[in-house]
């Protein structure tokens, strides 16, 4: 299982340079650049400006030095929150999208594997229909239509929870965790009731059953683990749409985490902010996909040999 | 006194009645075996009773004192866990893959309740089935085992709880056969030292004759007869039953009378076979190594082996359609070069035929074009209308009518499917068929049949014949010579008459035993 882990790292480190490199010069191929305002900056402090970032160097270059600062750690200076480095800005806004993101996760791990546990328990019979119904609309309701409906409903109608910004203690929480898990759980509801359909037809049961053990066990004990390799597998993208996903929740509910300076950044062409934020998302992309690795060889022994 | 008993049992599933008028007795100490071709409704009596199966039972089935029929929930599970322990075919997936060996036999040790089971006891239990290394195995993961290592751990497991009624339901049939005898010998050993009364189930006459007490012959979801092994074998009331015995082979029955062989035709030298390791790893894992051997008109080889001994990697080598990696293969002197060089006249000379009939037709083809494929390809010369004669002669060889010529594999058993395969292989005239476990699949009434094809096939055409197989006793209906694979190597080589009577190599002996 090291093996893997380190396996795994050593080819993390070429990816996450290739991604930063192809947006790197993706973005500069972008028209505009930081400082065109909607006043027009005169030339020579354009020039000044350039220069003191050392926009006015070769692309190349360019590249050459931010690659070399980044793995010492510096993600640079921000070019339009000109108080700010990209490191002060990342260290505001990613506990709360890493909070946020978690805690989606999880939720919808407990809301889906419980509703697909009991989908297929009753296969074939009306519960089992009307979840794997639901689970089909929550996966394709987008973020942006959940997360105002609950705004509206549970925010300005009932008045029970704020319906913007972090405000005091964990209630402002819950809504932007609901609408970033429901179409992750609605998935995951299906995955998990499609594995036990298939897991709870093989041999393996049927020896469990003539054992003598009471269904229940035979479930969580024989039938559930195998059946939720399909679930992990799916864990690892589902980590990257989360991420993502949270550019939308947070503008909904006005919350100051890292997907408005990820969108802010990019129509700002501010390059340094841009930059550490996707190379932040591809490192945690890339990390929770060996957790899906390591939890699919928790699950299944067999995969634990490559 | 009989420990489990069966008057009358009716089985449905879905208001279908699928078995009907169905005794059993099982005695402690005793075996009985439920012998039945596929859906004879054999597995379906075992199992029902338990609840193990979709199906419906009616009629009285009393264990040990209780009443099954009427058992309610907590009966029946008593039934299950503290009275009966059961062995199923599939070592490979009837163990839960996610638990450790141990767990799983702690569990089936578990389910009369505690005690616990220490560590030193669960590997007492797992050296009583004969696996070495116990302690290490405990926490080893089912598919760390080999097939036959699995299968033990299935019978420790099943009598972990000491049960009174052991149910094997085919328990050596997915297994290599050089392993069946051993598995039944373990079987025997623990039914009399624990006393156990055996319900067997098998497909196969002659892997159960030795060890039953009693036997029941089912068809189509009746019983056809039932009496003492000994008794019903010797002297078998019913057609059916005689059908079976005569279909089953057996080493002690007489020499077939094979016709005289030519010239030698084929003849390989040296033939390697080496594959890349899978994954990562380095080296390669010879599968074929330094085997020489040949073939003469009208003779039929038999290659025997276990599962993984090459047997199958060197027949396709042989048929031009597996990698070969050194060695040469020559035609009445003239040599044949690897498979993407061999010409069409060369392809024509050696077909193949394989395992699973259904597989390897195209299930979206009708017999007609399956059939008429070879010629297409080598014998394109050939116009349609005679084509179409060609099709209908191979098909009335493999003894099918024109009937068959527009339908769909879907629609044909696994005998009819087969023959369909010989027609195909045939129909170009070609000098040696390669035949890869050809009957094994089938059922022993149809794969006797099969076998009579093909002896009628190479006496009218002088066929010669390489006959892949891991079952000596079938195969010396039909062969001249063997050869016996082991590893990849040959281990012994010779008449069939001589090498049955004095079988030099372990590999041999073993397999004439599991015979």
């Amino acid at each position: 299982m090291l093996a893997l882990v380190a396996r795994r790292l050593m080819t993390a480190v070429p990816t996450l340079l290739a991604i930063i490199l192809a947006s790197f010069f993706l973005m500069r191929l972008a028209p505009g650049g930081p400082f065109d305002g909607e006043r027009p900056l005169p030339p020579e402090t354009q020039a000044a400006l350039q220069t003191a970032y050392g926009l006015d160097k070769p692309l190349w270059e360019q590249a050459w030095i931010y690659v070399s600062r980044l793995v010492q750690g510096d993600f640079g200076p921000s070019l339009v929150y000109r108080d700010f480095t990209v490191s002060e800005l990342v260290a505001q806004g990613l506990p709360i999208s890493l909070t946020l993101g978690g805690l989606a996760i999880i939720l919808a791990l407990l809301i889906g594997i419980s509703a697909g546990l009991f989908a297929a328990v009753r296969a074939g019979k009306a519960a089992d229909k009307t979840i794997m119904m639901i689970a089909t609309v929550a996966t394709a309701l987008p973020t942006f239509v959940t997360g105002p409906a609950l705004a509206l409903f549970f925010g300005l109608w009932l008045g029970l929870l704020p319906v913007s910004g972090t405000g005091e203690g964990w209630s402002w929480l819950i809504m932007p965790v609901v609408a970033l898990a429901l179409p992750v759980s609605g998935a995951i509801a299906k995955l998990t009731r499609a594995g036990l359909a298939t897991v709870l037809k093989q041999d393996h049961i049927r020896t469990a059953r003539a054992r003598g053990l009471p269904e229940t066990k035979i479930l969580f004990k024989h039938g559930l683990r195998p059946a939720l390799v399909p679930v992990a597998s799916y864990l690892g993208p589902a980590a990257a749409g989360l991420l993502t996903g949270a550019v939308v929740v947070e503008t909904v509910f006005g919350l100051p985490g890292l997907g408005r300076y990820f969108v802010q950044g990019a129509l700002n062409r501010d390059y340094p902010l841009v930059l550490g934020v996707v190379t932040l998302y591809a490192a945690l992309i890339i990390l929770f996909n060996l957790f899906a690795d390591l939890i699919y060889g928790w699950l299944d022994p067999r995969m634990r040999e490559g | 006194m009989s420990v489990y008993e069966i008057r009358n049992m009716a089985i449905q599933i879905d208001g279908k009645r699928l078995v009907e008028g169905v005794d059993i007795t099982v005695e402690a100490g005793k075996c009985t075996a439920i012998i039945g071709t596929s859906g004879s409704g054999k597995s379906l009596s075992c199992l029902t009773p338990f609840g193990l199966t979709p199906g419906e039972a009616q009629g009285s089935i009393i264990l040990d004192g209780i009443d099954l029929i009427h058992a309610d929930a907590h009966q029946m599970q008593d039934a299950r866990s503290r009275l009966t322990g059961f062995v199923f075919q599939q070592p490979l997936t009837a163990l839960t893959p996610h638990l450790t060996i141990g767990a799983q036999l702690q569990e089936a040790a578990a389910q009369v309740g505690p005690p616990r089971l220490s560590r030193h006891e669960l590997a007492q239990k797992l050296e009583r089935v004969g696996l070495s290394r116990a302690d290490e195995r405990l926490d080893q993961f089912p598919h760390r085992l080999s097939g036959g290592e699995r299968q033990r751990v299935m019978i420790a497991a099943a009598i972990a709880h000491e049960p009174k009624l052991l149910i094997a339901d085919e328990p050596t049939s997915a297994l290599d056969a050089s392993l069946r005898g051993e598995i039944m010998a373990l079987l025997d050993e623990l039914r009399l030292e624990k006393g156990l009364a055996m319900l067997l189930v098998s497909h196969d006459l002659a892997s159960v004759e030795g060890h039953a007490d009693h036997l029941i012959v089912m068809d189509q979801g009746r019983v056809v007869e039932c009496g003492s092994t000994a008794n019903l074998i010797t002297n078998p009331q019913e057609e059916y039953t005689k059908r079976l015995i005569a279909a089953t082979a057996r080493l002690d029955e007489p020499a077939p009378q094979l016709q005289a062989v030519g010239d030698i035709l084929l003849e390989i030298e040296a033939v390697t076979v080496t594959f890349p390791r899978p994954g990562w790893r380095r080296g390669k894992i010879k599968a074929v190594t330094d085997i020489s051997l040949y073939v003469r008109e009208g003779e039929a080889l038999a290659i025997v082996g276990g599962s993984g001994s090459g047997k199958s990697t060197l027949g396709k080598a042989i048929a031009g359609i597996g990698p070969l990696t050194s060695g040469t293969i020559s035609w009445q002197g003239q040599s044949l070069p690897e498979r993407r060089a061999r010409t069409i006249s060369m392809r024509a000379l050696i077909q193949p035929v394989f395992q699973d009939p259904v597989a390897s037709l195209d299930p979206q083809w009708k017999v007609r074009d399956i059939v008429a494929e070879p010629v297409k390809n080598l014998q394109s010369e050939i116009l349609r209308k005679d084509r179409d004669a060609m099709v209908l002669k191979a098909l009335e060889d493999v003894e099918l009518g024109e009937d068959y010529l527009d339908r769909m594999p879907a629609s044909l058993s696994g005998g009819q499917a087969q023959r369909v395969a010989i027609a195909r292989a045939i129909i170009a005239s070609p000098k040696l068929l390669v035949l890869d476990e050809a009957t094994s699949a089938l059922d022993p009434l149809v794969g006797s049949s099969i076998l009579q094809l093909l002896r009628k096939l190479q006496q009218a055409k002088k066929l010669s014949i390489i006959f892949i197989t891991h079952d000596i006793a079938s195969a010396r209906r039909l062969c001249h010579r063997i050869v016996v694979l082991d590893e990849g190597a040959v281990v012994e080589t010779g008449d069939m008459d001589l090498v049955i009577r004095n079988p030099q190599a372990v590999t041999t002996q073993k397999l004439i035993a599991a015979s």
